[in-house]
């Protein structure tokens, strides 16, 4: 062994060294080649370095350093091939990875709101703005607090307005159960409750004994609101309706506010607001009058405010009551209003 | 109420087209719901004059006739089958061409051989009456070849008379409407009975045996009528105003009380023994025949007019078939009567009879009009049937009452309606509704809710305030608000400006449906749709739950609308099944369904509401794509939606445990208790149906998941603040323990045995995996657990081995679980 033949060996690993790195076609091959020439172990190269021992000492110095230009060329070339494998390898993923973009995407279910229920939320945000708080009250009502405390005394023909469905109970006291026929109930529920100033929203499902058709239910959901404070007028009342109806309907459309009756409000008033499918022109959702009317309200009674614990001489102010049903069916274009409860999918689906 | 616009016009002067009267009479609360045009359905038909009428040649039954239709020489010849007609009456002349109610078209044609021109109609033909026999003879003076539709055409608007204004249901209150809208003047009738011969008290004796019933009892007496129809254009009111005519003298009480708003019956005198009424209850075991023939039980409160042998009238509802005016009618006796309106209510109701004049006598009376009403009925039949109307009428208090009067302060006006009206508008107002005003004087009582609620003027508020001298018709105007509309109705609502309330504000409350929202806002994220169902189910659907018909817990309506419709539901899984198979005959298979709704039973006699949720998923939860098959909707999805539910709510970890299944309802094996392990509440229960229960219902699904969940428990348990767990600053560790149980012990108890020999470093565990089979026993399954435990500072390998080990020494012990080698 001398200086001349480690050197021709060390030149000729080198050559085999490069030209299996530059052979590599994958990663595997591209380690076992840097295993079997420059690994730590069993590498080639370690092979003649621990040959160098046998060498006079003058020379070990100059085999080192051939040997370690051929580890960095060697490493260097296997650096290089691998930056090009991987470069290979993405090209080859990505390639392969090629899909239509055009497909559709994998599905997840749509889900939805029920239109009633988004109509109350959106009924009562808007008289949320205005200070009006929500209160909830049963459904299986008392014929005191659904009628008499309203100024609805037992055979009074105003009862007539309202079509009741009784619960097959016993009396109690004289006072027989319903399932309640509008959601005033609650304005005598609040007032017992709570002191002016009051502002109260009341949203609830309600019944009457009515037969199906394509505006009618038996089943059908009311939003009452009362404000009661000791200046609270019948402008207010319109003012408040007016913001409404353009908060619910444009701010353009206009608004009539004429003579109704409610035995629980004097004055009463209905509310209307032009025609949304004929814009006032007349057509047959408006009976051709070019109005339709969208909710009841009025001052409230002395007697009932009197009957709420509450003295008409200091306090007044206003209540008012909107079918749910009604509203979502103009907000929406909606016009059978049994598909509310029907829930088809393929109405559903549309909110 | 149906107001021909012809008769109205009798009554007061109206210069506005039908639909600015209908929107000034709306604007002043008597809402006009339709308009209808009388005539309006007739072509082409014209007033003719029969020059000769000979039989048809080859037809027995038929005539041919020469009509004129114009005033020069236009005859036509037409074929007619009736036998009322004769040379010189004038006629309706349906001409070639023309157009007839029903969308019907008159052609020239020939019958039996012979051309018809034309044809001559009936009073039913052209809805005018319902005379289909005869051809309407018109009066000879119609104007010959005028268009029917100028003669007998009508405008016609029906008013929404409103419960509390009884006395516009009648021409005359109604034309007291206009004038109030108009100022125009309201001319009365010329009420004038020609009376003759002696006294209707030597032939009428009323006697009333409680007055408190029947206030007021006029009676008439007449003879010598003779039955026949009205005239025609008598005729053609009480149809125009919705009334089938019958015979001269009933279609005159009818036509008063169509003009005064006051019932009016007529008995054939003859009927009536002895010539003497009694007003009085029926007695037990009483009957009548009424009117329709029908025989009706009698309860001892209902109110009768009779006689000496027994009931002749149900009082103020219906009269009787014994005492009905008739052909052979020549003496009558006519009622105008006044009843109390509770009275009339109730009989009305019990005997299901509402008629024209039991819903006036309801909203009660004015106390003149008894004697008006008979005194113009009387005219009128004298007028229509002829005879005589005795001397002097038979009247139980004749003494007119005072007329009402309420105190009232102006000021109060302005203050509730919020514009200014000065004392003297208010006046002026009042008075173009016939209301009096004068000044009041201290101790005057002001009636502020009823009129029973009386607050007395000192001398200041008294020198403001104003007396209002109600005229006796106004029935519905007793406290002082009453006027305040009043004032507000007649200067018209629209003179009221909308303002912003500018009050103080109530305090906060949290809305109580903010909680709820939120879960729906979650579901229908999750890809549910939000359905509302009817609260009012069958017996059949509490059936199918295991409620029993009677159950006594079921809410029951008395009066339902059907069966189908009749038990407020205790449970919404009927419902969310209803919406099912409607939803399945659509070819809608895949549903993933739930609702918020109340829930009701009684609990101790008091009916209890609670608010529920309920979820049904049927078919494909997981929907199929084009690289990735459907999954149906399992137990587990629907377990595993509560569990995200709850805990995005707020509500923390939510727990299935096994429970009994409800039989045939609930699937045996895959029912689950739900439990909040935070307040340790019951919130509910999911699973799977019973297949027996789809198929009961006639679903296609054969599988089902559902759950119903108790709003008011899951979101009682949601802290009203959430407080923050600090953040670790090292990361977590993991651990897998993977154990073999026996098939007795649910994974459940598996999971908090971990959770419970864990300790506080525990922050979660999950199962990962479940297996069974070799190596394992046949009733034996290996669950894969991965632990994250977490404390404030680096765990240690010596303490995360003890944890572990102290999970698998408690799991051996409590549950005879091993460590699967």
């Amino acid at each position: 062994m001398d200086l001349a033949s480690v050197s021709a060996d060390l030149a000729a690993l080198r050559q085999r060294a490069l030209a299996a790195v530059a052979d590599a076609d994958d990663l595997k091959e591209l380690e076992a080649a840097e295993t079997a020439f420059v690994g730590r172990k069993q590498g080639a190269l370690t092979a003649v370095l621990r040959g160098i021992g046998a060498l006079p000492a003058e020379d070990r110095p100059r085999v080192g350093a051939i040997a370690n230009e051929v580890r960095e060329a060697v490493e260097e070339a296997i650096a290089e091939r691998r930056a090009r494998l991987a470069a290979i390898a993405l090209e080859v993923r990505l390639a392969a990875e090629r899909v239509d973009v055009t497909l559709p995407g994998r599905p997840l279910r749509r889900g939805s709101l029920h239109p009633l229920v988004e109509t109350t939320r959106e009924i009562a945000r808007i008289f949320g703005q205005f200070g009006f708080v929500v209160y909830e009250s049963p459904e299986v009502e008392t014929d005191s607090l659904n009628f008499q405390a309203l100024n609805i005394p037992a055979d009074h023909p105003a009862r007539d307005l309202w079509d009741t469905l009784y619960v097959d109970a016993p009396t109690n006291d004289g006072d027989r159960l319903l399932l309640r026929t509008h959601t005033s109930p609650g304005q005598m529920r609040v007032m017992r409750q709570t002191r002016p100033p009051i502002r109260a929203l009341l949203p609830g499902r309600c019944f009457r004994h009515e037969a199906v058709d394509a505006s009618h239910g038996f089943e059908f959901f009311q939003v009452e609101g009362l404000m009661v404070d000791e200046g609270t007028t019948m402008a207010h009342l319109r003012g408040l309706l007016d913001e409404f109806a353009h908060a619910l309907f444009g701010a353009g459309r206009p608004t009539r506010f004429r003579p109704g009756y409610y035995p629980f409000t004097e004055p009463s008033v209905a509310f209307d607001i032009q025609c949304v499918v004929c814009d006032g022109g007349g057509c047959p959702a408006c009976g051709r009058s070019g109005w339709m009317t969208i909710l009841g309200a009025g001052m409230v009674h002395p007697v009932v405010l009197r009957n709420g614990g509450i003295d008409p001489e200091v306090y007044q102010g206003f209540a008012f009551g909107m079918g749910i049903d009604r509203i979502a069916m103009l907000r929406y274009g909606i016009n059978d209003i049994r598909y509310f409860l029907e829930n088809d999918a393929r109405f559903l689906e549309q909110f | 109420m149906r107001v021909p616009l012809s008769w109205l016009r009798e009554y007061v002067d109206v210069d506005l087209s039908p639909e600015a009267l209908a929107e000034r009479l709306t604007l002043l609360g008597m809402e006009v719901k339709g308009i209808e045009r009388r005539g309006d359905d007739w072509r082409d038909v014209v007033v003719g004059e029969l020059l000769a009428v000979e039989p048809h040649p080859n037809a027995d039954r038929l005539s041919l006739t020469r009509v004129r239709v114009d005033g020069g020489g236009g005859v036509l010849s037409i074929v007619c089958g009736a036998t009322n007609i004769a040379p010189g009456q004038r006629v309706p002349v349906a001409l070639p061409g023309a157009m007839l109610p029903g969308e019907r078209r008159i052609e020239r044609t020939t019958k039996m051989g012979v051309v018809s021109e034309g044809m001559l109609c009936s009073g039913d033909e052209l809805r005018l009456t319902t005379d289909a026999e005869g051809i309407l003879i018109l009066p000879a003076g119609t104007p010959l070849g005028a268009r029917l539709a100028d003669v007998y055409g009508d405008v016609v608007l029906d008013v929404d008379v409103k419960p509390n204004r009884g006395d516009a249901l009648s021409l005359l209150g109604l034309a007291r409407e206009v004038a109030a809208a108009t100022g125009a003047m309201v001319r009365w009738p010329a009420i004038d009975v020609a009376e003759s011969g002696d006294e209707a008290a030597s032939h009428l004796v009323v006697e009333v045996e409680d007055p408190a019933l029947c206030p007021r009892f006029v009676g008439r007496w007449m003879d010598g009528v003779a039955i026949g129809p009205s005239p025609l254009d008598v005729q053609l009111r009480l149809m125009a105003a919705g009334m089938r005519p019958i015979s001269n003298v009933v279609d005159a009480s009818n036509y008063v009380m169509l003009e005064l708003g006051k019932p009016i019956h007529t008995f054939d005198a003859a009927a009536v023994a002895g010539g003497r009424l009694i007003v009085r209850h029926a007695r037990a075991g009483e009957r009548l025949e009424t009117l329709d023939h029908v025989v009706r039980e009698l309860t001892t409160d209902t109110l009768l007019i009779a006689d000496r042998t027994g009931p002749l009238a149900i009082a103020g509802v219906m009269g009787g078939a014994a005492s009905e005016v008739g052909e052979g009618t020549t003496a009558i006796v006519i009622e105008s009567a006044i009843f109390d309106p509770v009275s009339i209510r109730r009989t009305g109701q019990r005997y299901g009879l509402r008629s024209e004049a039991s819903l006036r006598f309801e909203k009660g009376q004015e106390h003149r009009l008894a004697r008006l009403g008979a005194d113009r009925t009387a005219q009128l039949i004298a007028a229509w049937a002829g005879g005589r109307v005795a001397r002097g009428v038979v009247d139980t208090d004749p003494v007119e009452p005072p007329p009402r009067r309420v105190p009232f302060r102006p000021s109060r006006v302005g203050r509730l309606l919020g514009v200014d009206v000065t004392a003297d508008e208010q006046q002026a107002l009042l008075a173009r509704v016939g209301i009096a005003t004068e000044g009041a004087v201290a101790g005057d009582l002001v009636p502020i809710a009823r009129s029973s609620d009386l607050m007395a003027l000192d001398a200041v508020s008294a020198a403001a305030a104003l007396v209002a001298i109600v005229p006796g018709h106004r029935r519905d105007i007793a406290i002082e608000t009453d006027l305040i509309e009043e004032v507000a109705r007649v200067r018209g609502y629209e003179t009221i400006p909308g303002e912003r309330p500018a009050s103080s504000m109530p305090g906060y409350r949290p809305d109580p449906r903010r909680g709820l929202d939120d879960l729906r806002e979650l579901l229908a994220g999750r890809g549910l749709d939000e359905v509302v169902t009817h609260a009012l189910i069958g017996p059949e659907d509490h059936g199918r739950l295991g409620l029993a018909a009677d159950d006594p817990a079921t809410i029951r309506v008395a009066n339902p609308v059907s069966l189908e419709h009749s038990q407020l539901r205790r449970s919404l899984l009927p419902g969310l099944l209803r919406v099912l198979i409607e939803n399945e005959h659509q070819r809608r298979h895949d549903v993933a369904l739930f609702e918020v709704g109340s829930i009701h039973r009684f609990r101790d006699g008091a009916p209890v509401e609670s608010l529920v949720l309920g979820i049904l998923l049927a078919g494909d939860w997981v929907p199929g794509a084009w690289d990735q098959a459907a999954r149906g909707a399992e137990m587990a999805d629907v377990v595993g939606l509560l569990a995200w539910l709850v805990d995005r709510a707020g509500a923390g970890r939510l727990v299935a445990e096994t429970t009994a299944s409800l039989p045939t309802v609930e699937h045996p094996g895959r029912t689950a208790l739900l439990r909040l392990v935070s307040s340790g509440a019951e919130v509910g229960r999911a699973g799977e149906l019973d297949p027996r229960l789809l198929a009961a219902v006639d679903a296609r699904a054969s599988r089902a998941a559902f759950a119903t969940v108790d709003v008011a428990a899951l979101l009682g348990a949601v802290p009203a603040v959430r407080r923050l767990v600090p953040l670790a600053r090292v990361p977590a560790v993991e651990r897998d323990l993977a154990v073999v149980v026996g098939d007795d012990v649910p994974a459940g108890a598996v999971e908090a045995v971990i959770r419970d020999a864990a300790g506080p470093m525990l922050r979660d565990v999950r199962l990962f995996d479940r297996y069974r089979g070799a190596p394992l026993g046949a009733e034996e399954s290996s669950l894969a657990y991965r632990l994250r435990l977490q404390a404030g500072r680096t765990l240690t390998d010596a303490e995360i081995e003890a944890i572990v080990a102290g999970v698998v020494t408690a799991l051996g012990e409590r549950l005879g679980a091993r460590l699967r080698s």
